[in-house]
């Protein structure tokens, strides 16, 4: 623990002499900052921001403001504080500004309940459909068996009973038009 | 754009830039200013007829250093606060000092309700012009010397600017102007000083943008 947090001072050391070299126009040094920077930018947005997007954005955002306020550093100060207030900044405007779509709050479709609660009705909704179209494709014979056999559930002789073709013709019929309705869904046999 | 290629385009051609005045000799540069400016309003609209005896009052002292001391802090305090790297509780400074300045006019309404009754209220918009006529350009000022607030932390700031041009200005007007019950200056002072802050932490944040980068 203490390693790592002197080897986060030791670092923090390093960038505010790098942001010092860049306050004289040094652009190596500032190039330098910018990129050891970024992934400490990167996790403070990350604590405030949960969309990848979000978080890149707001990543963007705290370096120009770096950028724009790079005057207002105190090389005889910690780094630390300086970069901190402005990437948090930065992520709580996004946050504002995105409202409901980013941040720790959810979008509602999100919500697996919500996704549970309507996204099966709306596929089951059009499955049914595909379902009725690809049925009055049959043809005759194959949708009367297909209805009285399956969806009616009657029996091979009540339903030839019904229909007036052979208990033979039906099982061929519902079978074909079986066939016909797997092909059709892509389900395998 | 990718955060790689905004790198690369920030650090082509950097420019040297030169840091911001440490905020305390900043707070005193201003407060230089602030003091100047209402000394100049003061010699303009003279001092008031009464001006020797009020100086003798033990309350009316109190009552010019607690406004002097809360536009102190609120200065130090503003351009403290417009540094990101320093702490938001910079913003509590003047508030010790707001409150026994306000306090101590709340307790000058008081004695002056037991001795005298209630006292003859009327408008003095003269105070308030004078505060808001003084106040305003040096809020205006420190904006511009803390614009670099406007990304980080507006509105405290502006609110800070605000109460410290405002109390500065309040100390010129109790010099300058005839005002002796201390509920009318409790209103007027009070209220106007409150005016400015609250409409500088409204406005504060467009005006360090417009005031320049």
């Amino acid at each position: 623990m203490t390693a790592t947090t002197d080897a986060r001072a030791t670092q923090e050391v390093r960038w505010g002499g790098l942001l010092a070299a860049a306050q004289g126009g040094d652009a190596r040094a500032y190039d330098t900052l910018l990129r050891e920077v970024t992934p400490r930018i990167r996790s403070l947005c990350r604590n405030r921001l949960r969309d990848t997007a979000e978080v890149e954005d707001a990543v963007q955002d705290t370096l120009l403001t770096l950028h724009a306020l790079r005057h207002t550093y105190d090389p005889e100060r910690p780094f630390g504080p300086w970069i901190t207030t402005i990437a948090t900044r930065r992520a709580i405007d996004r946050l504002r500004r995105h409202g409901r779509a980013g941040g720790r709050e959810s979008n509602i479709d999100d919500l697996p309940e919500i996704a549970a609660a309507v996204a099966p009705v709306a596929e089951e909704r059009l499955a049914a459909r595909n379902l009725r179209d690809a049925v009055a494709q049959l043809p005759e014979s194959q949708r009367t068996a297909l209805r009285l056999a399956k969806l009616e559930d009657l029996s091979l002789v009540e339903a030839s009973a019904r229909s007036g073709l052979s208990v033979g013709a039906l099982k061929v019929a519902t079978h074909r038009a079986m066939q016909t309705l797997r092909r059709r869904f892509g389900a395998s046999e | 754009m990718r955060t790689d290629d905004l790198i690369a385009r920030l650090s082509t051609g950097l420019v040297p830039v030169k840091r911001v005045t440490p905020p305390m000799l900043a707070a005193l540069g201003w407060l230089a200013l602030a003091l100047a400016v209402v000394s100049v309003g003061v010699a303009i609209a003279g001092f008031r007829h009464d001006i020797e005896q009020r100086l003798m009052l033990m309350h009316e002292q109190v009552n010019l250093a607690a406004a002097l001391l809360t536009g102190t802090a609120a200065a130090i305090a503003a351009f403290h606060l417009a540094l990101p790297d320093r702490s938001n509780r910079w913003a509590l400074l003047p508030l010790p000092f707001a409150v026994f300045w306000i306090s101590g006019l709340g307790w000058g309404c008081v004695t002056e309700f037991v001795e005298q009754g209630w006292p003859a209220l009327g408008t003095s918009f003269s105070c308030m012009s004078f505060i808001m006529g003084f106040g305003v350009p040096l809020t205006l000022a420190m904006l511009w010397m803390t614009r670099h607030a406007a990304p980080i932390r507006p509105a405290p700031v502006a609110a800070l600017a605000g109460l410290a041009a405002a109390a500065i200005a309040s100390i010129g007007l109790s010099l300058s102007h005839h005002l002796d019950a201390a509920a009318m200056v409790l209103i007027w002072h009070g209220g106007s000083v409150l005016l400015v802050m609250l409409l500088s932490q409204r406005w504060g944040a467009r005006a360090m943008c417009a005031l320049g980068p």
